[in-house]
């Protein structure tokens, strides 16, 4: 595809806001965790793999400037509430860090999904923002996998942390597998892995596989998705979060800083 | 048990002086680590001093190649932890102030060192 | 017949380096210890200020820097930290001891990061003059008889490159930017200068610094380096357009020395002697969260580890952590 019309314009949109929302929100979120890891090695791990996500959101806010939208900087920083489309569970207030394991070893699992999905549509600027990203994906997955893992065999107390994490996030997971705009979007691209239905089924089979490789119990099927997922019109967690991400810069929102 | 027919493989890496760092530089065989280093000290410094000699033996490193995943990449989208991602240059002379270096810094206190300040 | 210990001082003052292996007198190790820690330390608590600012920063640009810059100041505790349990060895305590000695307050951290940094310009004039003088001093100590020492401290000199530019670039910025930009940058200044009159430490050294310059841990004065300090950035902050909050500060044009107001030696010290400064108790805190808090989570990975090596026994791939 060389030029897209203004339909598939808008269709790349629909699909490609979702990402780069979670990447920005899972970023923003991990970097709270600075100073906070169990130990100074993971703290510097925690901590690229935080950079490397909103690095990965600037990218995608890029290739949507590419389409029209505003530049990166004003997508985060000046976009009203109503254009984010970033699953909760990626903006979530921070919790335990048997919780944030977790939390960050399902998103991994599913933006590998959702990366490959989203390469086979022939968008040259989007497939080439997508590969830059492969290398350090591949790198966070195997950690986080590594952390699941030395929690699940760490002791009868970190194991019960894990277990509890889990049954805590997986009410939250379904909204991941949404794309919060219309079926025409993905629909029109002929790409079936990019149905919701497919993405929580490759989801599901990575999941069950390591779960039992653990030897965790399955905590059952994921419910249904919300039908406002990705929306957060009003609200007022977000209003909170954006006004404190956006504390400094209203204070001169158009000068150098 | 089957009997090895050659001796333990240790890699060698040497220290050329006080305040740099190790570097590999090759492997011997040899029947313990004491051997090792008195082998390496004939295999590899014949022509040449060195500040230390470290041996390792082979079977205890695991390699980043055999894990590309976690292989090490330059971050060439990461010019925000660049000292050249930054040029402040311009603004210093806009303010009338000189840009510094940190190479600066470091020549200073070493000039002061060796007295010459 | 000169003893091991003047021996060994006759060595140092020589020039000659030493390893964590070599023998050193007691007194010599309990100093590198003392310093290393403390460097260490600081270096990890020197996180929690800046860190005040991470969900705040005004660009995507200043966010990614500010946490890369932050993590790289973790990552020189890490290192530091290594080296003086290596150090510790003799004493049987390790990485658990030395960071439990900061929340027991056995060990001290620099002044600077007890107090408050309020706005954003806090964050910026930290980089420009926290670092700036921390880099005066790790360039000092790249001269180390302590050789370990002295190899880390090049790895962190080169990344200290990056905390200035950033430094610089934040405070270049709010000088060039609104007036609300400029007074936010004033207000720091004002706030930040005593503290880092203070944090070279008193113009007469204590017995121990004076010890450390004689077995040649550290090359210069305290005095030393604050006029370094002053001379390179006194200039750069009035070039600003900002003013110092020291009537007094002036430089001899025949000498080149500069003479400032004492800061409060008193208050300061009482400071970092008791974790009493107005934000030491809650960046403790943090890091108590951290480290007691999460202590759970270490344990955990020595359970796996035993997990593991014992599957490994037994000829089981051990999977993900088999790493
Ligand atoms: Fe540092
Ligand atoms: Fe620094």
């Amino acid at each position: 595809m060389m030029q897209p019309t203004t339909q598939q314009a808008a269709a790349l949109k629909t699909l490609v806001i979702p990402m780069a929302d979670d990447e920005w929100m899972i970023g923003h979120r991990g970097s709270e965790w600075l100073a906070l890891a169990p130990d100074l090695e993971e703290d510097l791990a925690m901590s690229s793999i935080s950079q490397d996500e909103m690095g990965h959101a600037e990218l995608l806010y890029e290739v949507l400037h590419g389409l029209g939208e505003a530049s990166a900087d004003e997508a985060v920083y000046l976009r009203g509430p109503q254009g984010w489309r970033h699953a909760a569970l990626t903006a979530a207030a921070r919790g335990s860090w048997a919780e944030w394991v977790v939390r960050r070893y399902c998103y991994e699992v599913f933006d590998g999904i959702r990366r490959k999905a989203l390469q086979r549509i022939p968008y040259a600027p989007l497939v080439a923002a997508l590969q830059k990203m492969d290398r350090e994906h591949a790198y966070h997955l195997t950690h986080f996998q590594s952390l699941v893992q030395t929690l699940a065999y760490g002791g009868p107390a970190s194991r019960q942390y894990l277990e509890e994490a889990i049954r805590e996030d997986w009410p939250k997971l379904p909204d991941l597998f949404e794309w919060g705009g219309r079926d025409e979007a993905w629909v029109s691209w002929d790409v079936a892995a990019l149905a919701p239905s497919m993405m929580r089924a490759a989801f599901e089979q990575v999941v069950r596989q390591d779960f039992a490789a653990w030897q965790l119990t399955w905590p059952g099927n994921l419910p249904a998705a919300d039908r406002a997922a990705r929306h957060h019109d009003n609200s007022e967690f977000l209003a909170a979060l954006l006004l404190e991400m956006r504390e400094v810069r209203q204070v001169a929102p158009t000068s150098g800083w | 048990m089957e009997f090895p027919r050659d001796t333990p493989v240790y890699e060698v890496f040497a220290q050329r002086e006080a305040l740099s760092f190790p570097t590999h530089v090759g492997s011997v065989r040899a029947s313990s680590p004491e051997m090792a280093l008195q082998m390496a000290r004939e295999a590899y410094f014949r022509r040449e001093a060195a500040y230390d000699v470290w041996v390792v033996p082979e079977s205890a490193i695991t390699r980043a190649r055999e894990y590309p995943e976690v292989l090490p990449v330059a971050p060439e989208e990461k010019t925000y932890r660049l000292p050249g991602g930054y040029d402040n240059a311009p603004l210093w002379k806009r303010f009338k102030a000189e840009a510094q270096t940190i190479e600066q810094v470091a020549e200073e206190m070493a000039a002061k060192k060796e007295g010459r300040s | 017949m000169q003893s091991r210990e003047e021996a060994f001082m006759a060595r140092v003052q020589s020039g000659e380096k030493v390893e964590v292996m070599d023998w050193m007198p007691d007194e010599y190790r309990n100093l590198l210890i003392k310093q290393i820690h403390m460097h260490g330390i600081s270096e990890v608590m020197g996180a929690y200020p800046e860190r005040e600012w991470v969900m705040k920063a005004p660009t995507i640009r200043r966010k990614l820097a500010l946490n890369a810059k932050i993590q790289d100041e973790i990552g020189h505790g890490q290192m530091l930290l290594r080296l003086a349990e290596d150090l510790s060895q003799p004493y049987g305590r390790g990485r658990e001891d030395l960071m439990d000695d900061v929340l027991d307050g056995r060990v001290k951290f620099h002044n600077v990061f007890h107090l408050e940094a309020p706005t954003w310009a806090d964050a910026g004039v930290i980089g420009f003059l926290v670092d700036g003088g921390a880099i005066i001093t790790q360039a000092m100590l790249l001269g180390s008889s302590y050789a370990p020492y002295g190899r880390m401290l090049k790895r962190i000199v080169a990344e200290e490159s990056f905390h200035m530019q950033h430094g610089e670039s934040v405070v270049l910025a709010l000088a060039a930017g609104t007036p609300a930009q400029k007074a936010m940058l004033q207000g720091a200044i004002d706030r930040w200068w005593p503290a880092m009159m203070f944090f070279f430490g008193p113009r007469e050294m204590g017995a121990s610094s004076r010890r450390m310059l004689d077995y040649r841990i550290r090359t210069m004065t305290n005095e030393e380096l604050r006029q370094k300090f002053i001379n390179r950035y006194a200039p750069r902050i009035q070039a600003l357009g900002v003013s110092i909050p020291d009537p007094a500060l002036k430089q001899d044009p025949a000498t080149g020395q500069w003479s400032y107001t004492d800061p409060d030696w008193d208050w300061f010290s009482y400071v970092v002697h008791h974790n009493a400064g107005p934000r030491s108790a809650d960046r403790l805190g943090l890091r108590r969260e951290a480290h007691d808090g999460l202590r759970w989570a270490r344990e955990a990975s020595l359970q796996a580890a035993r997990h593991f090596a014992k599957e490994a026994d037994h000829g089981i791939s051990a999977g993900y952590a088999g790493l």
